[in-house]
């Protein structure tokens, strides 16, 4: 054996904060998002329900001085911003923002599989759930831009322009839009994510996530009529962000009175139903992310 | 004997993979320089680096690096820097963007990251193509690409899996001669490969695996000295071979002489080298003998591994 000297040394300067490195991992896909006109475009349309949203929280609250110029908008003045106003909006939000999610998750994983780009990102000071969360993080700017951002934009405009007391008024509207945003677009991504990791072809995957969506609402739809329950409505995950939502934006009562009480469902069941999906989307992904994959 | 923070030690580290042998009871302590691992697929070469740069735990036993576990990720993950056998690269980026985002997770600021980028860049001859894709890179430079993430954040041990693979012969010069810069500085740099001559001649020491177990390790003149089933052979050139011929016999442990076919050279095969070596001098004096060359025949990994793995080296199609 050689004898050699200790000439060499590593980096000693200062580092930045580990807490934050999981946001190096979204710098150049954000990036190609938002560079692509595709994913331009898709941002657009997703938002265009938030437009039309402020376009009517306006009139609304012009509607005497727009009448009084001439325009011809008097059943505006029937229309009461107020949590079934919200409701209605994140309920076409929740499709816009799954579309997105659908377009965007399943090239997020896959790759890197593919490629066998883990071992790289996992041999250095980097693990596992940060790996997840840089990717989850992509997806979750990408659909706060459609739900919560411009809710909490409208929400201000509506204050600004009918004035505090409304916001007083109606502050669980906006804990509705943080919290009913967040649990959705969290199981939406976390899903997609899921599927990324299992799913190495991303049409497939994609098609598999439109498939979980739309099959299984499907099939709750068929499993109510057939045994004349409700607890089918649970498989139909839009059907169970709707309680959630509804719950949220005070909509409930009005709920009651429309639907008959056997087919009425708590808000309660649907978090469950969400809560589940993003606990299986989180062992999918304990399971496939690693940092060496054993051939057998 | 070395202290702890300047070896890789494994003690009775044993991996399986459900029912499946990774490596199995292997206790080393691997010293500064550059050490290979060699060894016929599925030996566990690949096992033992993952276990190694602490992407797999041990099933039993503990592997400490620098005498850091890979519990203290920030700390282990300084020290270490990996270059995988496959192919490994982030979809979409370019080698200069993968290098510099490899350094950001390590926590290097972005005005650092961004000078040892284009330093690393430029020492493994990459800077014309630092901004292309890495999929549209050759084999070639994508292996390049991946040693210069590995070197980026200047780690105390190299781990490389096949670094020779799909370089050309200057390249792989090149990289040689990298490695044993390294290794002159007191860094580790333990690497897998096929190519006997090569590990010949880049490797301080060897280890040896197959079928999950560590055969042998050492320098690879100790490791055949122990090979006492397998008499040494030693390659002589001269003008009158038949004389030394004649003459070695004398010790019973000469085992077998060949004399070359051209008549000026023969091969004599010895269980006490030391005892021969002493024979064949009083034997060139006596006789006025004109040596060109002695040398060791079989003091090499590949004769090695044939006598302890059975196989030529190549790995089986």
């Amino acid at each position: 054996m050689a004898v050699y000297k200790r000439t060499y040394t590593r980096y000693s300067g200062p580092l930045t904060d580990e807490r934050w490195r999981f946001s190096i991992l979204p710098r150049y896909t954000l990036r190609s998002v938002f560079g692509s006109r595709f994913y331009a475009i898709a941002l657009l349309v997703g938002l265009l329900p938030h437009l039309i949203a402020a376009v009517l929280i306006y009139l609304r609250s012009h509607i005497d001085a727009l009448v009084s110029l001439g325009f011809d908008i008097r059943e505006l003045q029937f229309l009461a911003i107020d949590g079934g106003f919200f409701f209605t909006l994140f309920i076409v939000e929740t499709f816009i923002s799954f579309f997105l999610v659908a377009l965007l998750g399943p090239g997020l994983i896959s790759p890197d599989l593919a490629n066998n780009a883990l071992p790289l990102y996992l041999s250095r000071p980097f693990s596992r759930a940060e790996y997840v969360i840089g990717k989850l993080s992509v997806l979750l700017a990408v659909t706060s831009a459609v739900t919560w951002i411009p809710g909490l934009i409208l929400f201000g405009l509506q204050t600004t322009l009918v004035g505090p007391s409304w916001s007083w008024d109606n502050s669980r509207l906006l804990a509705g839009i943080l919290v009913g945003s967040g649990i959705w677009i969290l199981t939406i991504s976390l899903m997609a994510l899921a599927l990324s990791a299992w799913v190495k072809w991303k049409p497939v995957a994609a098609a598999a996530l439109f498939g979980i969506f739309f099959v299984t609402a499907g099939f709750g739809t068929v499993s109510n009529a057939m045994l004349q329950t409700r607890w089918g409505t649970l498989l139909n995950l839009a059907s169970a962000m709707r309680m959630i939502w509804r719950w949220l934006f005070l909509q409930e009562s009005q709920y009651r009175i429309t639907t008959p009480p056997w087919a009425t469902m708590p808000a309660w069941t649907g978090l469950i139903t969400l809560i589940s999906v993003c606990g299986i989307a989180l062992f999918l992904l304990s399971w496939k992310i690693r940092p060496a994959q054993v051939v057998r | 004997m070395q202290s702890e923070d300047r070896l890789i030690v494994f003690d009775n580290v044993s991996k399986f993979y459900g029912e499946v042998l990774g490596v199995n009871r292997v206790s080393l302590s691997i010293e500064p320089g550059v050490t290979s691992l060699v060894g016929p697929n599925g030996a566990g070469k690949t096992t033992l680096m993952n276990l190694m740069t602490g992407l797999l735990f041990p099933t039993k036993g503990t592997v400490r690096v620098l005498g850091i576990s890979s519990s203290d990720p920030e700390t282990f993950y300084k020290n270490i820097g990996y270059c995988s056998q496959f192919d490994a690269f982030p979809k979409g980026l370019s080698g200069y963007q993968m290098i510099r985002s490899m350094l950001a997770l390590h926590g290097l600021s972005a005005s650092e990251a961004e000078d040892r980028t284009w330093s690393v860049i430029e020492r493994v001859g990459m800077t014309d193509a630092a901004h292309r894709r890495v999929a549209g890179y050759s084999k070639g430079m994508r292996q390049r690409v991946r040693l210069a993430q590995a070197l980026a954040h200047s780690p105390k041990v190299l781990i490389l899996d096949e670094p020779l693979n799909g370089l050309d012969p200057m390249a792989r010069a090149e990289v040689i001669e990298l490695f044993r810069k390294f290794a002159e500085s007191g860094m580790h740099v333990v690497i897998s490969s096929h190519i006997m001559h090569e590990v010949d001649i880049v490797s301080d020491s060897v280890i040896m695996m197959s079928g999950g177990y560590v055969v042998a390790e050492g320098d690879i003149q100790g490791v055949r000295h122990e090979m006492e089933d397998h008499p040494i052979q030693i390659l002589i050139r001269c003008d009158r071979p038949a004389v030394i011929a004649s003459s070695v016999f004398q010790q019973d442990s000469v085992v077998e002489v060949r004399i070359h076919a051209d008549g000026r050279g023969l091969l004599v095969s010895t269980r006490n080298p030391d005892r021969f070596y002493e024979l064949f001098n009083r034997i060139i004096l006596q006789n006025r003998i004109v040596v060109e060359a002695v040398a060791p025949a079989d003091e090499n990994v590949n004769a090695v591994y044939q006598y302890l793995v059975g196989s030529n080296g190549v790995p089986p199609l």
